[in-house]
């Protein structure tokens, strides 16, 4: 029974932070090439709906030429839009940076399926994309793969039926100043970065992340910084994880700084704005989490403010459902600096977890913590720690047992929230 | 006695301002003259065009043995510990000399301007480079270590895609293996030695015991004459398992900064990156204090390093007040403090302290 429960409990996660090829039609992930700055000189291209020459944005796309702006006016635009190959790199899709809210792109079609993407981007280098809200997209918001460099700012991303904003099998990029809420999945994803002997950083900074089953994912991921920004009222706050349904597991290299984790208790399985999906397997996926290392290696999580999740602050748990059993192992993170329980007013279910699996992996400088699973604290190493932890199977056991509730609430540590200015907690969702 | 035209085919005025300026680089194969201002930009524009380096050394035309090994990233020794650094390579607009109005203190006159450029500098950023953790400085951020420990360090080359280079960060003193050299080598070059705009590497370097001391950390990418130059430098001290820390520890660069480099009329005799006393750091310390100043030459000049009312012994136990100090190499004047006031340092090779290479060092009582 308690095997079943640990099985159960990692294949929900296993299970839900899928790429989101499978729930469209994609070409396959193709290796990131360079591509040449272009020279100009550059145009602007204009589209709205009354008075300009292009009425759809993709009609302008399809006109621009590299390095070419095509500025779009308020108003909503129902379309995909499609960037796609070296034809169209260093394109700037600009509608209004200050007020993203007025220039909408909208995927809802009556009662037919929506449309899949609202901007995606494929093998095309450097796109900036900057000041769009995208919605009712049966797949993503902004989607970009198979590129080298790109810029994802000033967007909003909300009730889309996978990821919001999303990057996936890209080298270097930045999401920045940017609001994802009520996405199926996550909020923000950046998956399958391939390795590199000398990587280029992804930043994801300024953002704000609340509402969605995941505030970011990040399956495979590497080289990513997340900082400066919110991840609050989601299911679970930030994951990054080690998955076989993507390449180069697992995560690595990642630092989580200087951000604000809280309240990630959104029950969306009571209710949702959206379609609550049916995970492969009928098993659901914890609520209450605030950072979860599921798999992966050296990713630091640092100087953030994690307060107010009912089930877990920061966990850190072995991905042993891996097939790569290589890559299954937790070696070289570090948990570090971070304030726990927002000075004892908004305190977490249990502030830190960890089973104390693989090596190399240490916990300093964390205040305000309360409760740890395992709960005498020994499988917190300190820092700099060398070796292997000290691994313990009650504690992963429990942790993973803890997937296998069906209420997700079950298991929780219910704390009162401090009140929080323009913030209302979001457990269970009403119309 | 009048000024005789030098035989350099230079105009009068041209080599005026560039004077000891001039210099040739190699880069990628190609051979750029820097004479005059702006010829910068030559030199950029032919960084620009070296290529990517094959990641694999091994299969480089021309390969030998030495291209085949790997080597392993090495480890604290017991008791030692991992000590971290993320250092961005950006670009900063600089002034030579900030006071306003511009001035020279020591002899209290005016400076005429301009005196800003676009330098490069290594930059100390926060944990995955998600923020500075303090303006751009000239120069770089001080690496401390122990022996025992090792240096890993976060780099970052943070210049634009469209108009940067590639650049690296290459280390003196501390030991490393080929894969950390931080060199550009052609085809030989390893991962490290060739780190584009947007990219990152991480170097691991070891403090042993006979790295004890303190040495300079720079640019040697293709095109790292002229990136040195402009600002791509900093020292790394390594001291003995618990040695004790002065109560005074000042790191100075003399190095000139040059019209080929900045673009400016004139050239700058520099302490680390500015010139005339008053821009230039003004140390300070108190009576009694264990005092140390390392000294190092950061252009293709000797120096002489001199403080007025102090003396101090060198390696060989000789008592000195104006040691040599060359290119890339580091003097350290150590000393108890035992003479109040107001005191000039400078260069002592006559030209450069003419030029703004001197500096007060006060100390109270």
């Amino acid at each position: 029974m308690k095997r079943y429960a640990r099985i159960a409990g990692l294949a929900l996660v296993a299970a839900l932070a899928v790429p989101a090829a499978a729930f469209g039609q994609y070409p396959p992930p193709s290796k990131p090439t360079p591509q040449k700055a272009p020279k100009g000189p550059f145009h602007t291209l204009q589209v709205c709906k009354d008075g300009c020459r292009y009425k759809t944005i993709q009609a302008a796309v399809n006109k621009a030429r590299p390095g070419d702006t095509v500025k779009v006016r308020s108003g909503v635009y129902r379309e995909t839009v499609s960037i796609a190959g070296a034809s169209k790199r260093y394109i700037k899709l600009v509608g209004n940076p200050k007020d993203p809210s007025k220039v909408v792109i909208d995927g809802s079609r009556g009662k037919a399926v929506p449309r899949q993407n609202g901007v995606w981007v494929n093998g095309a280098n450097q796109v900036t994309i900057n000041g769009f809200t995208a919605r009712h997209y049966n797949g993503n918001g902004f989607y970009v793969v198979n590129v080298t460099g790109y810029k994802l700012t000033h967007l909003k991303a909300t009730l889309g039926g996978v990821y919001g904003i999303y990057a996936f099998n890209s080298i270097g990029g930045e999401m920045s100043d940017s609001e994802a809420s009520y996405n199926n999945d996550g909020g923000f994803y950046i998956g399958q970065t391939p390795p590199q002997s000398t990587p280029k950083r992804s930043l994801v900074t300024r953002v704000k992340s609340f509402g969605n089953v995941i505030g970011f994912s990040g399956t495979n991921m590497r080289y990513v910084t997340i900082t400066k920004s919110q991840w609050f009222n989601n299911g679970t706050g930030i994951v990054p994880n080690a998955l076989d349904s993507e390449k180069y597991a697992p995560p690595e290299q990642n630092v989580i700084i200087d951000n604000d984790i809280f309240w990630n208790n959104f029950n969306y399985y009571v209710g949702a704005p959206f379609k609550v999906r049916k995970s492969g397997i009928g098993v659901p996926y914890p609520v209450g989490v605030g950072v979860l290392l599921f798999g992966g290696r050296h990713n630091d999580v640092v100087n953030n403010r994690i307060y107010g999740n009912y089930l877990v602050g920061v966990g850190a748990l072995q991905q042993i459902l891996l097939k790569q059993k290589d890559a299954a192992d937790l070696i070289g993170n570090s948990v570090r600096n971070n304030q726990f329980g927002l000075n004892g007013t908004d305190l977490n279910g249990r502030d830190m977890v960890y089973d104390g699996s693989g090596s190399d992996n240490c916990f300093a400088g964390n205040a305000g913590v309360q409760a740890m699973l395992p709960a005498d604290g020994s499988a917190f190493a300190a820092c700099p720690f060398t070796g292997a932890n000290a691994y313990n199977a009650a504690a992963q056991a429990e942790a993973f047992g803890w997937a296998g509730d069906a209420t997700h609430e079950k298991f929780w540590i219910r704390h009162p929230h401090a009140p929080k200015k323009g913030y209302t907690p979001l457990e269970h969702y009403k119309k | 006695m009048p000024f005789r035209e030098p035989e350099s085919g230079l105009p009068r005025r041209g080599f005026l301002a560039a004077g000891a300026g001039v210099f040739l680089c190699t880069i990628g194969g190609e051979r750029v003259l820097l004479r005059n201002p702006g010829d910068a930009a030559k030199a950029d524009a032919a960084a620009r065009r070296v290529a990517r380096p094959r990641a694999a050394a091994a299969g480089a035309p021309g390969a030998g043995p030495t291209e085949k090994l790997t080597f392993a990233t090495p480890q604290p020794q017991p008791g030692g510990t991992a000590r971290e650094y993320w250092i961005q390579a950006t670009d900063a607009l600089w002034d030579i000399v900030p006071t306003r109005p511009r001035r020279d203190e020591w002899h209290g006159r005016p400076v005429p301007g301009p005196t800003v450029y676009r330098a490069f500098v290594y930059q100390q950023m926060t944990e995955g480079f998600a923020e500075p953790l303090a303006p751009p400085r000239m120069p770089g951020p001080t690496l401390y270590a122990e022996v025992g420990d090792t240096l890993v360090v976060h780099f970052r080359n943070g210049l634009s895609d469209e108009t940067g280079q590639a650049l690296t960060m290459h280390p003196h003193g501390v030991k490393y293996n080929p894969e950390y050299d931080g060199v550009y080598l052609g085809d030989f070059t390893r991962a490290g030695g060739f780190v584009e705009p947007g990219a990152e590497f991480t170097y691991t370097w070891e403090a042993t015991p006979d790295a004890v001391g303190v040495w300079p950390y720079h640019d040697h990418g293709p095109n790292h004459t002229l990136n040195t130059f402009r600002g791509l430098f900093g020292a790394v001290i390594v001291r003995e398992k618990g040695a004790k820390v002065p109560d005074m520890e000042a790191v100075i660069f003399f190095h000139s900064l040059a019209p080929p480099v900045t673009g400016l009329e004139r050239q700058f005799q520099c302490i680390n990156g500015r010139a005339f006393a008053g821009n230039t750091p003004t140390l300070q310390a108190k009576v009694g204090q264990d005092v140390a100043i390392h000294v190092m030459g950061m252009d293709s000049n000797f120096h002489d390093f001199h403080i007025h009312g102090h003396r101090w012994k060198d390696p060989s136990g000789t008592f000195v007040d104006t040691p040599a100090v060359g290119p890339n190499e580091t003097i350290t004047a150590r000393f108890i403090e035992d003479n109040p006031g107001r005191w000039l340092y400078h260069c002592h090779v006559f030209t450069h302290q003419d030029g703004g290479m001197a500096g007060w060092y006060l100390v109270m009582p």
